[in-house]
């Protein structure tokens, strides 16, 4: 087994997580597609990792994996917040703030 | 290993003081439920105490923690930077009536704020790729739930989700970015040792390039550059002022050591020989400092030309701080220590005018609940003071003298004329003309206008105005007496491993 | 030795061999790994392609779930046993199990629009997505002078739990010391901003 199609496969799935970041309306979405996004950096490091025999990429999974944990948590608490405030998770009703 | 971990936490006291008064914070919040103001005085005393600790370390250039974290003169000053705002936010929030408001929560936000703080601290020292991605980390978390914590007002936690999103966005690209340069490299996370794995095995530009544009979009946000600037009005005007005044002050400043040091660590020719003292050309094949020049055109014309149409003074402040950090950006895109140690003397002064005029804007909206320009007519009748001590802030901030704004921009200013960047000078003081417009027109509100028939004086009370002078005070005199913080700025241009 | 390591060995006889013959990769007999990663991969790309289209944020909860199985697959076949098991752990049980729970607590219907207005953003997004998947393919896929040499051999000592933690507790003490205090602003944050009413 070669190394590129895990990249190419990680940077399939990286894509395809901005898109659902840039074009999903439902914030939950959006967070899921972060997670996504996380995750195929993910990918790429262990693959690396392994392919150099070096275990540093793995540590750093490790951490993006606690940062991942600690984002998603701080972000479905706005959303909870923000639906107590709008009764809605939609980026687009909310958005009375201009962009 | 232990040994080691124990010699590098004698390096380290002003980090653990703030990690020891995060904890202390919410335990007093926790113990003396009735009295929340208590916590805030604690978080207080400890970003003081560090202070005090930072300037202990000063002079001191040494690696901590297996290569994680720098300390040296770069780092100090910046964490002083940091730190004083963090002071000058901490007694903002005494005064702000929106801070006031939720009582009950100024346990949390007190901590929140040292734990930001913190997190900064580890930003300006980060010589890692790990270190990097955790302090931003720790520093964005605690900043997206500030900027939501008035969160009765919806505004405010549309801002805070605003900002996750986009956060958590330029995160994933930073890490993307990170896992790319981490392979090309063969494995090296520490940014010297990327350095030298660049220098000794040239890999693919296109390929380096992706990956420190990747970068660019995480280190970028945190420094609100255009094009990752979309958060920085919504935020800025959604969250609490004093929260505010810290993201354009502190937040920045952690953003451009952490900008600064990645590029020119990692990216130079460490091996070239025979350059002029100061100057350092970057990796064969990779003109970075090309992107950061386009950047910071980008960014302040965008900024400027914004803000000429902003009614909302805190949006005003929003599209200026923007367009401020692309004058900063104009000095890392010249390669010279000259040009580091101008962006430093600019982050003083910036620190001081900044924070100013958002401590003028808290103090009118507590009496007038608005932020709105037109609430701002005949400001200069209805308090004197206040009015003088805003056209002050705004005259340093346009770059004219004989304030401290003038200092900045002619050191930025000096330092691209020496090194023959004649076109982005020109850029540059076209754009200073352009920001001229809107702050004047702030000014003419203020003096040339009548107040509304049924308006009164503003009265404020001693320390607000005490508080105030401590800001206008150096705004001047830095203006006038500016060698300390020009010396100052050229000792801390100093990195740990360059020479 | 015991199966594991005469399996590996396998794997490694076939790559030296097929090292040599690089071109016809294709052509050449499927060993474990590559149908793992051909199947897993299929899985995960399809399972996040169904995450971003579904209406429904719970269906798009449970594909999210299904990618992220395939992955800790994916990082079993790279050896990585330690990041496999964490993935499934924490990732699918209990980052997932929070969305889900999320979704469950506003009690969301499903989305009655998804996304048919022309907008801008949307297109900017898919183009600079497109343009920088172009990009990595070229500068991965096309390029192998770019990658740095392999090792793959070493790599089934380097996954495991004793290693891992070995790394965490010197090399890395010090980010892991960071990270309480993350998870802390973390905690404290989630609680002020998710509290009903604090006054």
């Amino acid at each position: 087994m070669e190394l590129q199609p895990y990249l190419l496969l990680s940077a399939i799935t990286f894509v395809i997580g901005v898109v659902g970041v840039l074009s999903r309306r439902n914030a939950i979405i959006v967070f899921m597609s972060i997670e996504l996004m996380l995750n195929s950096v993910n990918l790429s490091l262990v693959a690396f990792s392994a392919f150099l025999g070096d275990v540093t990429g793995q540590m750093l999974v490790f951490f993006a994996m606690t940062v991942a944990a600690a984002e998603a948590a701080i972000g479905l608490a706005i959303i909870i917040s923000m639906f107590r405030n709008k009764q809605t998770v939609n980026i687009d009703d909310i958005n009375i703030l201009k962009w | 290993m232990v040994d080691q971990a124990l010699l590098s936490l004698a390096k380290f006291l002003p980090e653990i003081t703030l990690a020891i008064t995060f904890c202390l914070a919410l335990l007093v919040g926790v113990i003396f439920r009735s009295r929340p103001r208590l916590s805030m005085w604690v978080a207080l005393l400890g970003v003081v105490v560090s202070i005090a600790l930072t300037i202990r370390e000063m002079g001191i250039t040494e690696s901590v923690f297996s290569g994680m974290i720098a300390v040296d003169p770069f780092a100090t000053f910046f964490k002083l930077i940091v730190g004083s705002s963090a002071i000058f936010i901490f007694l903002f929030s005494l005064y702000s009536a929106e801070v006031l408001s939720t009582m009950k929560r100024l346990v949390e936000y007190s901590s929140l704020l040292v734990a930001m703080t913190l997190g900064m601290y580890l930003m300006v020292g980060a010589t890692n790729l790990l270190m990097m991605v955790l302090s931003i980390e720790l520093t964005g978390l605690s900043s997206y739930v500030l900027a939501g914590y008035t969160k009765e007002a919806s505004d405010s936690s549309e801002a805070s989700l605003k900002y996750i999103i986009y956060g958590a966005l330029s995160t994933g690209l930073m890490l993307y970015g990170i896992s790319i340069l981490f392979g090309l490299t063969g494995g090296a996370m520490d940014i010297y040792a990327i350095n030298r794995a660049l220098v000794t095995s040239p890999v693919n530009p296109i390929a380096l390039l992706v990956a420190s544009l990747l970068i660019i979009a995480g280190l970028g946000y945190k420094i609100s550059a255009v094009p990752f600037h979309f958060w920085t009005p919504d935020v800025y005007e959604g969250a609490p002022i004093t929260i505010t005044a810290f993201l354009s002050v502190a937040s920045k400043a952690a953003g451009f050591a952490m900008l600064i040091r990645f590029f020119k660590i990692a990216f130079i020719d460490s091996s070239a020989v025979g350059l002029p003292a100061g100057i350092w050309i970057t990796l064969q094949g990779f003109e970075w400092n090309k992107i950061i020049a386009i950047l910071s055109v980008l960014t302040m014309t965008l900024g400027n030309l914004v803000a000429v149409w902003q009614n909302n003074l805190k949006r005003l402040l929003a599209y200026s701080s923007i367009a401020h950090a692309g004058y900063m950006l104009m000095g890392l895109a010249i390669l010279s220590d000259k040009g580091i140690a101008a962006v430093l003397i600019y982050f003083v002064v910036y620190m001081f005018m900044n924070l100013g005029a958002f401590y003028v804007v808290m103090l009118v909206s507590n009496k007038t609940g608005s932020e709105d320009i037109d609430s701002y007519k005949g400001l200069g009748f209805r308090s004197p003071f206040i009015g003088v001590s805003m056209v002050i802030f705004f005259i340093s901030l346009a770059g004219l003298p004989p304030t401290a704004g003038f200092i900045g921009k002619l050191f930025i200013f000096a330092s691209l004329l020496d090194a023959k960047w004649i076109w982005l000078a020109v850029v540059g003081a076209i754009n200073s003309v352009i920001s001229l417009y809107y702050y004047v027109r702030v000014v003419r509100n203020m003096f040339l206008r009548d107040p509304d028939e049924n308006s009164g004086p503003l009265k404020f009370s001693v320390p607000e105005i005490v508080l105030l002078l401590l800001l206008v005070v150096p705004t001047l005199l830095f203006g006038l007496y500016y060698s300390p913080i020009v010396d100052f700025a050229n000792a801390s241009a100093r990195m740990l491993g360059v020479h | 030795m015991d199966s594991h390591a005469v399996a590996t060995g396998a794997l490694y006889g076939y790559r030296n061999q097929k090292s040599s013959s690089t071109n016809n990769f294709f052509e050449s007999s499927v060993t474990l790994e590559t149908f793992l990663f051909y199947t897993l991969g299929a899985v995960s790309v399809g399972s996040a392609l169904m995450m971003v289209t579904r209406r429904s944020p719970v269906m798009s909860a449970l594909y999210l779930i299904l990618n992220f199985f395939a992955l800790g697959g994916l990082y079993l076949s790279l050896h990585a046993q330690f990041i496999a098991f964490i993935q499934i752990l924490v990732y699918a049980g209990a980052i997932m199990v929070l969305f889900v729970f999320v979704i469950m607590l506003l009690n969301l219907g499903d989305e009655k629009k998804l996304n048919e207005r022309f907008s801008w953003k949307k297109i900017v997004g898919a183009g600079l997505s497109f343009g920088v998947l172009m990009e990595l393919i070229f500068v991965f896929a096309f390029s192998k002078a770019n990658l740095p040499p392999s090792h793959f051999e070493k790599a089934t000592d380097i996954g495991t739990v004793e290693n891992i933690g070995m790394q965490l507790f010197t090399t890395f003490l010090f980010p892991f010391e960071v990270t309480s205090v993350l998870l802390l602003a973390a905690i404290v944050g989630a609680v002020v901003l998710a509290k009903k009413k604090l006054n």
